[in-house]
């Protein structure tokens, strides 16, 4: 048999109960998988086009659009960008209140990545225990900010609403519960024999290789790169939290979920710093606190939220361009924007995490089995939207 | 009129009739699937914190919910692609359920009830189980799609690789009562012990070894549908698809059956007591009771574990599984002539 | 841009060490010869090189630690008849370098936007140079993969991205 004849081409395609959305096509010799290209782009949704047509304000929920299961990290990094345009800066309260936001959703975007890996190797324990952890910080995001997931709550210059009364104590019972689940998951899952055979050694990333392909988040830092941009070149209230860098030296599977997963109890830990530490204060900058009109004084205060003011809608940065970056959950997201004086952009760019994990796709899942391409897609936590963008 | 009647009645409950159409055969069997499958979604729900199937009757729990999923498979239509090979398309299904049931003919249920007892009743049964995923294969390759061929070909390796050790094992229990009647097995066991503590190593290899043949987590590797989309069964739709899916749990209660038989002390209760020889509904009440069990603990695995790999499953047959049950071989032969000693 | 660059350190107060100083004397000393243009604009520090130099410094920072690239971002500048095209780079593992994001930048013509791939430099611009070709057009040689990323391979037009591609708006009822 000629060497074409023995190669099965597999189209892991659209329509697979474990591709997402986009293609994988795979070429396949008996079990062994020779190579996979990624096939993406069935998502594209044209954001960054699109972004030249709207103005500043309107483009908060275009943003968050594609990365859906981690909202908030990217509406803050463009948010931030945006700021550096205008050259203001949103009070501590505020920037302490994004921080809360933005650790909450690093929470429960682990847990939908945890629970897509588990379901792609067969367990779907896992896969409901962790769309089912997932509900509490997203049922407390509502509390806080009137959406359970597509939140747009960070605007330029501060955020829309304030704390509710009680959610210090539904915080700290939902802290707790979460850190009682957690064993729970080592147990079942984690420690599972049949777990750790499927992913202990699968798909290893070496360290020169991440970084020369410029990968992010997680899988970074599960092969021994301790590259977290909260560190790095820290935001809002990162430079006073207390916190570790969770990195593994491994790069396997393995190592990529308990990155995750130790990721999600530092996140418990901080936020329980966010919120002992918290200070008090206006949740909007003072400029645009005095555009609203003094009727709505009263209001504001009572319900605890701010009217949006109207000069925002036709926002006007100056002419000239910024970048920004922020931790995201599945990574480093970057945001440019460049601004020719007009309310609508003159070129959007976003470079959200997955689109530079995309690579690991074709480097990682190359002579190994059939089996190991649900195992090592769910450990990269790629998520189709946000690559096609 | 009424000798009409009493004449049809006395055919259906004759042994050679009941036990392959009524008990344990057809109709039980498909009671059992209905059951057995929402048994498996009801215990997989109780520990993901949902409910499972809960409104068709609500008050008893959903339990008729198969009813309705099988009468939905009937009304859907069975698609037949246009480039697949129609007769192996339309029948690999039929002869694969078919045969998984085929082999409850030799199984009986009390002392004088079976449709057919010899001295290698054993080696039918396990003779008429192997002959079923050979039609996974036919079923792979007859669908034309790539997804199929590589399902068929997993069962293909999983064929050897299973049967053969659970063979060995079950032989193990045979030298160890000196039989292969399986009405004999029975007797042994009420005056002894049960198989289950007289060769635990043939029981557990045994245990694996269903899981392993009938796809139950962690070994759901033919049908893995994150890898393969649905295996051999990815063209399926209709009532075709209704019976491919049945037919690994058909399979796993006849198995279960002969486990009972072998391990579980087959329809006696606990030794030294017994069944009078001439009672029928109590003995094949606990029969069905104990293999019952032993289904409702292989569908548990589902939420347990994740599955294996082809090559991972097929190491733990070749390297673990079929040296243990050589080993449970040589178990038997010790206790024997510990017996005897 | 120097009034820029002031309140855009003022309002960064605890952020990391104002890039300016320090990172423009680092970057004028690597990319002495290749007649940069450094400034510091809105926290990256840029630098502006000729077309024909841009492979060079590109070497040249990446032997300085700068390891990967964050962006690829292409600009269509119809007014002046120009592309500009951004690289945005960093370093994972050289601490004082990762603080730092530097926008390495040429312009283009817009008529024949071609320039040599970065990828034999930087193996991470691989994906981001397919999107900046098919968005806008650049043409990148020697990139090793000739396909579509995003776009359908069927789509034959106006680059996407480019200011000619007016984004038509559907009413409600289209």
């Amino acid at each position: 048999m000629s060497e074409e004849e023995h190669i099965l081409e597999l189209l892991i395609g659209p329509q697979h109960p474990a591709s997402g959305h986009m293609r994988l096509v795979a070429k396949v010799d008996g079990d062994v998988v020779v190579s996979l290209r990624p096939d993406i782009g069935y998502v594209h949704r044209t954001v960054e086009k699109l972004a030249e047509t709207k103005n500043y304000i309107q483009i908060i929920p275009l943003v968050e659009r594609p990365p859906l299961a981690d909202t908030a990290n990217h509406n803050l990094g463009y948010v931030l960008a945006l700021e550096r345009l205008l050259g203001i800066e949103a009070p501590p309260r505020a920037q302490w209140l994004r921080t809360l936001l933005a650790e909450m959703t690093r929470i429960h975007s682990h847990f939908y990545g945890i629970g897509i890996h588990g379901i792609m190797l067969g367990s779907s324990t896992a896969f409901m225990w962790a769309f089912w952890d997932r509900e509490i910080m997203i049922e407390l995001a509502q509390r806080l900010t009137g959406a359970r997931l597509t939140y747009s709550y960070m605007i330029p210059g501060g955020v829309r609403r304030d704390l509710p009364p009680g959610f210090e104590d539904e915080m700290e019972k939902a802290l707790r519960y979460l850190e009682r689940r957690i064993p729970d998951y080592h147990k079942i899952f984690f420690d599972n024999p049949v777990t750790k055979a499927r992913l202990e050694g699968v798909g290893v990333l070496r360290k020169e290789d991440a970084i020369r392909l410029g990968i992010v988040g997680p899988n970074l830092r599960a092969s021994g790169v301790p590259y977290d941009v909260r560190k790095v070149d820290p935001y809002c209230a990162y430079p006073e939290l207390d916190f570790n860098v969770i990195t593994r030296e491994e790069g396997d599977s393995l190592a990529r979920v308990m990155v995750r997963v130790g990721e999600i109890k530092e996140s418990i830990n901080m936020i329980r710093q966010i919120l002992k530490k918290m200070p008090d204060g206006p949740i909007l900058e003072e400029r645009y606190l005095k555009m609203i009109p003094p009727k709505w004084k009263d209001w504001m205060a009572q319900h605890r939220r701010i009217k949006l003011p109207a000069a925002l809608i036709s926002l006007r940065p100056p002419k000239g361009e910024a970048v920004a970056r922020v931790e995201a959950a599945r990574g480093e997201a970057v945001y440019y924007i460049v601004s020719d004086g007009s309310p609508k952009p003159y070129r959007f760019r976003v470079v959200s995490p997955s689109i530079r994990n995309v690579v690991l796709f074709e480097h990682l899942i190359r002579n190994c089995r059939v089996a190991d391409i649900p195992a090592i897609y769910g450990s990269l936590d790629y998520f189709p939207p946000e690559a096609d963008r | 009129m009424m000798g009409l009647l009493e004449w049809i009645l006395n055919l259906l409950l004759s042994p050679w009739l009941f036990v392959p159409l009524i008990y344990p055969g057809l109709i039980s069997a498909f009671a059992v699937l209905l059951f057995i499958i929402w048994l498996e979604r009801k215990l997989a729900a109780k520990v993901q914190l949902r409910y499972g199937p809960l409104y068709v009757l609500k008050q008893l729990g959903g339990v008729i919910q198969l009813v309705a999923d099988l009468l939905r498979y009937l009304s859907a239509e069975p698609i037949v692609p246009d480039q697949a090979d129609r007769l192996a398309f339309i029948f690999g299904p039929i002869l694969l359920f078919a045969s998984s049931y085929m082999a409850t003919v030799a199984i009986p249920i009390s002392y004088n009830f079976y449709a057919f007892r010899s001295e290698i009743s054993l080696l039918v049964v396990l003779a008429l189980t192997a002959m079923a995923p050979v039609f996974n294969l036919v079923i792979g390759w007859g669908s034309n799609n790539k997804f199929g061929l590589i399902g068929g070909l997993r069962e293909g390796f999983l064929i050897t690789a299973d049967e053969i050790p659970l063979f060995v094992s079950a032989l193990a229990m045979a030298i160890l009562y000196g039989t292969m009647d399986l009405v004999r097995m029975v007797e042994l066991q009420s005056r002894w012990l049960w198989g289950i503590v007289l060769n635990p190593l043939a029981a557990i290899t045994f245990f694996v070894l269903m899981l392993l043949s009938t796809s139950r987590f962690p070994f759901e590797i033919v049908e893995a549908e994150s890898e393969i989309v649905m295996g051999p069964f990815t063209e399926y739709s209709g009532i075709l698809y209704g019976l491919t899916m049945g037919a690994s749990y058909v399979k796993l209660y006849v198995l279960s059956l002969l486990f009972a038989i072998l391990f579980l002390g087959g329809w006696e209760p606990l030794p030294p007591l017994e069944f009078p020889g001439s009672w029928l509904i109590l003995p094949a009440a606990v029969l069905f009771l104990k293999a019952l069990v032993m289904m409702g603990l292989s569908v548990f695995m589902r939420s347990v574990y994740p599955r294996y790999r082809i090559d991972q499953a097929l190491r733990l047959a070749w390297h673990y599984l079929f040296p243990a049950s050589i080993l449970s071989v040589f178990l038997s032969f010790v206790v024997l002539m510990g017996w005897f000693i | 841009m120097a009034s820029r660059s002031e309140s855009e350190s003022q309002g960064q107060e605890r952020a990391e060490a104002a890039p300016s100083g320090e990172a423009e004397a680092l970057l004028s000393k690597v990319l002495e010869g290749l007649s940069p243009e450094i400034s510091t604009v809105g926290s990256a520090v840029s630098v502006k090189v000729p077309p024909d130099c841009l492979k060079e410094a590109a070497q040249r920072l990446k032997a300085a630690g700068f390891d990967h690239v964050k962006a690829v971002t292409g600009i269509d500048r119809p007014d002046s008849g120009e592309i500009e095209l951004v690289y945005h780079v960093s370093s994972y593992l050289d601490p004082k370098l990762s603080r730092w994001i530097v926008a390495l930048r040429t312009t283009l013509p817009r008529d024949d936007p071609e320039t040599p791939s970065l990828y034999d430099v930087w193996p991470s611009v691989k994906y981001h140079e397919m999107e900046q070709r098919e968005m806008l057009g650049i043409r990148f040689s020697g990139h090793p993969d000739p396909r579509r990323l995003l776009l359908p391979e069927s789509y034959k037009g106006i680059p996407p991205l480019r200011k000619d591609f007016k984004v038509k708006v559907e009413g409600i009822n289209a």
